[in-house]
């Protein structure tokens, strides 16, 4: 299994958080404000269908409302193989990170 | 909440053809869900900024996206029908197989009707080249492409139209000599040197505005000059050519092109031979040159030809009224003389409209045929899928899948019967260059329009053989498709009367081959009247060895291998010369034409043609040499002479000639012998004796290999002719060469038949197969009911036999009729044997029989459990 990139890790953590509220605009824009800048809807559905077709996640048609037009809310959701990945990202993460406190860091860019 | 806020449309709807995903709706409903929000947080203005941001810059990624998985899905698609290839490859090879031969053929005779029909067109001046021809009428009429040697410089002195004219001598082989080598050069001519203001010819080296204007200088092909020289420089040099004479060589052309109706190697100054014999060029009765006229822009033909009549009037009026003939010259434009003129005395072989236009058909024919085995198989194929139809549908396939499916495989199946046909050609070229005995002069790749019309012929037959199963198949009721009640049964009359087609046509070809190879050996193996084999001929002979050929003979006689000498002007299969003569009985205005002949008394022994009457000539008879002839037998029989020995020829004096009347006196009469192949019939022969007329020289050698003779003949030939290289053929290599073209028939009709007989096979394999899958059930309960193998396969293949049977009974009369018409090109020939016909129909039952037993055998073979297993 490869390693997650750094989008795919954001967007798995983000349906996870999102539960039943994981649809696209709930998705892109929790990505944005982690990213700290605006996650555009192309980045996000190219990222989600990579995510599919990896078997991270699994899609399930959900509700509407009628600012949607008709259009149902697509809700995603975490398959077990999404869930080993995640786990051994966070793993992988706690190691790299192992000592080194976010102070420390910040205090050596600033100089 | 009734209306939701509208986001700006453009932007919408460019999403829309973006986002066209599965999740499609989804992505554009994020988008709408979105926007609502921001509109109510923060007005209308900010919420459509934003749509515009996020959608332009979201485009992109979301197309990008779409194409991709696309194109995954379609891989997918792919590997799907390359499955259900490998899963049935013997059908799928079939059928791509025929298809594919079928689109060779189509396409190589097209490239080879686009040849023909290019034919001088690459001459800048095409439109405005015309070639005399005459149409004369003396004793006999007759029309030939050549014009009196004097016309075309006469004619360009006297009509301003007339802008440039040029007579070439037919080019024939002649050997060239470069210091110590020869060549045996083919298509040696002579021009006028406003030949090349004429004809686009482009020089390579040398100036073409004088190149030719003086006697004795040649110009050569660029190809010819490689051969000879090799890379040195030709200009300047020196060339002997088989005259004995030396030429300088004072240009080098360009190749010419493969669709030229003119072809040579190397071109003398048309001056040389008004150098060497001033009187023939200028003689207005010497009809042996092709000329060609380029005319002025605008001038137009037909009142050019209209003024002609007063032209021969003034120049050839009195002789012609002398002899009661008359003459008229007319313009052949050149872009007609490849394919509409059909002269004897071509310039060359020339092509023939007719066999464009059968070509043509032949190609559409093989297309139709080959395209509808395609469809016919590949329906057949599908009807085997119907289950597989159905149950998707109860899984709940969606129909425009299941059209775009079997639409997307057997189109597949097409492009790679085109990748095929596409390969298969490269072979295919040759092959169809040795049928046309020349090569040809493109592939499919160099004619433009080619690639794309096969591409779209290629997609639509695809369509069209993926339509039937596509639309009938996914628009039936599951479960009646699962039931297996899926019957085609509209296209069975269609497919019998297809096979019959078929089958008539390679019956037609397999009996015209037939009778083709029989008469060509008919051709080769009847008596001639005279011996071909062992014949070797010295084509020319100079006219000092005419005149001493009493030593060469000796000289010639003494080298072991050579048994017996002889010369003429003519031997047979080289031409004739004909010639009016008035016979004992006849008036001065009922000329005979008879075909001349002028011999030296060797000639008959040489040859083993037997007098029949009288005796030969001999030397020591000088009366012999100015008042004897010797007749053949026809020449007897037409003119009623039971003993012609002591009849006569009255020879009277031309008008305005002084002199009186001659007498030639028959003094034997040879056995009939051919001096033309077998197309022609003997004619009457008047044989004369001129030493100083015997141009060619017959040696018979003993039977056996002739290396060691030849050999010697050289050092002789050389010790006797120092100027001019040896020069010789074999006579029956140049008699039967007269059947080339019969050969090529021969090799047409084969190619061709082997060819349809195999696709006609195919034909009947899609509908053997089509039978035996729809009979299955009944096969299985017969043979519960006890029936044998062989009776099943006597009833599966019943209809077939019967079908190709009545091809059998078309195809015969049709090639009765057609072959009776070629074998009239012969005036003597076979009859047409029932046998033939017999044989054609035993090999087609045979072969349809075989074809079906492959299917039927199987089918008879299954255990009747496994077909009735399903109901």
């Amino acid at each position: 299994m490869r390693e997650l990139t750094g989008i795919e890790e954001i967007l798995l953590v983000t349906i996870w958080r999102l539960k039943d509220q994981a649809y696209g605009v709930r998705i892109r824009q929790e990505a944005s404000r982690v990213l700290g800048k605006e996650f555009t809807y192309g980045n996000l559905y190219s990222a989600l269908h990579q995510l599919v077709a990896k078997k991270y996640i699994v899609s399930t048609p959900g509700d509407t409302i009628p600012a949607r037009r008709g259009r149902p809310r697509i809700i995603y959701a975490i398959s077990p193989g999404g869930f080993e990945a995640l786990v051994k990202a966070r793993k992988m993460n706690d190691k790299l990170w192992l000592g080194i406190s976010r102070f420390a860091l910040e205090k050596e860019r600033g100089g | 909440m009734g209306s939701a806020p509208r986001p700006p449309r453009i932007v919408g709807w460019l999403l829309k053809l973006a986002a066209r995903g599965e999740d499609g709706f989804g992505v554009l409903g994020d988008f709408d869900e979105e926007y609502a929000e921001l509109a109510g947080a923060r007005g209308r203005a900010q919420a459509s900024a934003w749509y515009w941001r996020q959608g332009l810059r979201s485009l992109p990624r979301l197309a990008g996206d779409f194409i991709y998985w696309r194109t995954v899905m379609f891989k997918n698609y792919l590997k799907v029908a390359f499955r259900n290839i490998r899963k049935q490859k013997g059908y799928a090879f079939i059928n791509i197989a025929g298809w594919a031969v079928g689109m060779t053929v189509c396409a190589l005779i097209l490239l080879w009707v686009q040849e023909e029909a290019s034919f001088d067109r690459f001459h800048q001046n095409a439109d405005r080249i015309y070639r005399l021809t005459i149409d004369a009428r003396i004793g006999t009429s007759q029309s030939v492409p050549v014009a009196p040697t004097p016309a075309a410089p006469a004619l360009v002195r006297e009509y301003p139209e007339i802008l440039k004219a040029a007579r070439m001598d037919r080019p024939r082989r002649m050997v060239v000599q470069f210091e110590d080598r020869e060549f045996q050069e083919e298509g040696v001519g002579a021009v006028d040197n406003s030949f090349f203001e004429i004809f686009s010819f482009p020089f390579l080296a040398g100036d073409p505005r004088t190149a030719l204007s003086l006697p004795y200088t040649a110009v050569i092909t660029e190809s010819t000059a490689k051969k000879i020289f090799g890379t040195v420089s030709p200009l300047g040099k020196f060339l002997r050519l088989g005259d004995g004479q030396d030429y300088a060589v004072t240009g080098v052309l360009k190749d010419v092109p493969r669709n030229s109706h003119l072809t040579f190697n190397v071109l003398r100054s048309f001056e040389t031979l008004v150098a060497e014999n001033r009187p023939a060029t200028e003689n207005w009765f010497s009809i042996s040159m092709y000329a060609y006229l380029l005319l002025d822009e605008g001038a137009d033909p037909g009142a050019l030809e209209a003024k002609f009549p007063a032209f021969i009037e003034k120049n050839m009026g009195p002789t012609l009224k002398s002899v009661g003939g008359t003459m008229s010259l007319r313009l052949q434009p050149l872009k007609r003389i490849h394919l509409y003129s059909n002269f004897a005395l071509d310039i060359a072989p020339q092509g023939d409209i007719a066999t464009v236009l059968l070509f043509s058909g032949i190609a559409l024919l093989v297309l139709m045929i080959a395209s509808i085995n395609f469809v016919n198989i590949s329906t057949a194929r599908s009807s085997t899928r119907a289950k597989e139809v159905g149950l998707r549908k109860t899984l709940g396939a969606f129909r425009r899948r299941l059209v775009g499916q079997f639409l997307g495989e057997s189109v597949l199946y097409s492009l790679l019967a085109m990748a095929l046909a596409l390969i298969l050609h490269f072979p295919g070229l040759r092959l169809f260059g040795r049928v046309l005995g020349r090569p040809m002069a493109a592939n499919i790749f160099q004619v433009p329009w080619m690639p794309p019309a096969l591409l779209g012929l290629a997609f639509i037959v695809g369509l069209a053989a993926g339509g039937y199963p596509a639309i009938f198949l996914s628009s039936f009721h599951p479960v009646r498709v699962l039931k297996g009640q899926l019957r085609a049964g509209g296209g069975v009359w269609f497919r019998r009367v297809l096979v019959v087609v078929q089958f008539s046509v390679s019956v037609l070809l397999v009996i015209s081959t037939l009778v083709v190879s029989r008469q060509i050996n008919y051709a080769k193996r009847k008596p001639l009247g005279f011996e071909k084999e062992h014949i070797l001929v010295i084509p020319r002979m100079s006219p000092v060895l005419r005149r001493s050929f009493a030593s060469v003979r000796s000289e010639l006689k003494s080298i072991p291998g050579i048994l017996e000498i002889g010369a003429s002007s003519l031997v047979p299969g080289v031409g004739i010369a004909r010639s009016a003569f008035f016979p004992e009985g006849y008036g001065p205005n009922e000329p005979q034409l008879m075909d001349v002949l002028v011999v030296e008394p060797g000639f008959f022994p040489t040859l083993g043609i037997e007098i029949a009457a009288g005796r030969n000539f001999a030397e020591e008879r000088e009366t012999d040499r100015t008042q004897s002839v010797l007749i053949n037998e026809t020449a007897a029989r037409r003119f009623g002479w039971a003993d012609p020995i002591g009849k006569r020829f009255v020879l009277r004096p031309g008008p305005g000639q002084q002199g009186e009347t001659t007498f030639l006196t028959v003094v034997g009469m040879v056995r009939d012998y051919h001096l033309t192949s077998l197309h022609q019939k003997i004619e009457p022969q008047l044989i004369q004796y001129d030493p100083d007329a015997v141009r060619m020289l017959s040696l018979r050698l003993a039977p056996g290999d002739p290396t060691r003779t030849l050999e010697l003949l050289k050092q002789a030939w050389k010790k006797l002719d120092p100027q001019s290289p040896l020069d010789y053929f074999f006579l029956d290599d140049r008699f039967d060469a007269q059947y080339r073209a019969d050969e090529r028939m021969k090799t047409l009709t084969l190619d061709f038949g082997l060819l349809a007989v195999l696709i006609g096979c195919l034909g009947l394999f899609g509908m053997a197969s089509f039978t035996v899958e729809r009979r299955t059930k009944e096969i299985g309960i017969r043979k519960v009911l006890g029936s044998s193998v062989p009776a099943i396969v006597r009833l599966l293949s019943k209809e077939t036999v019967l079908l190709v049977v009545v091809a059998n009974v078309i195809a015969w009369p049709a090639a009765y009729v057609l072959m009776n018409i070629w074998l009239r090109r012969f005036a003597y020939r076979i009859s047409i044997s029932p046998w033939t016909f017999a044989l054609a129909a035993f090999l087609s039952v045979l072969l349809a029989f075989l074809t079906v037993s492959f299917q039927s055998v199987r089918a008879a073979l299954a255990r009747p459990a496994d077909s009735l297993r399903y109901e």
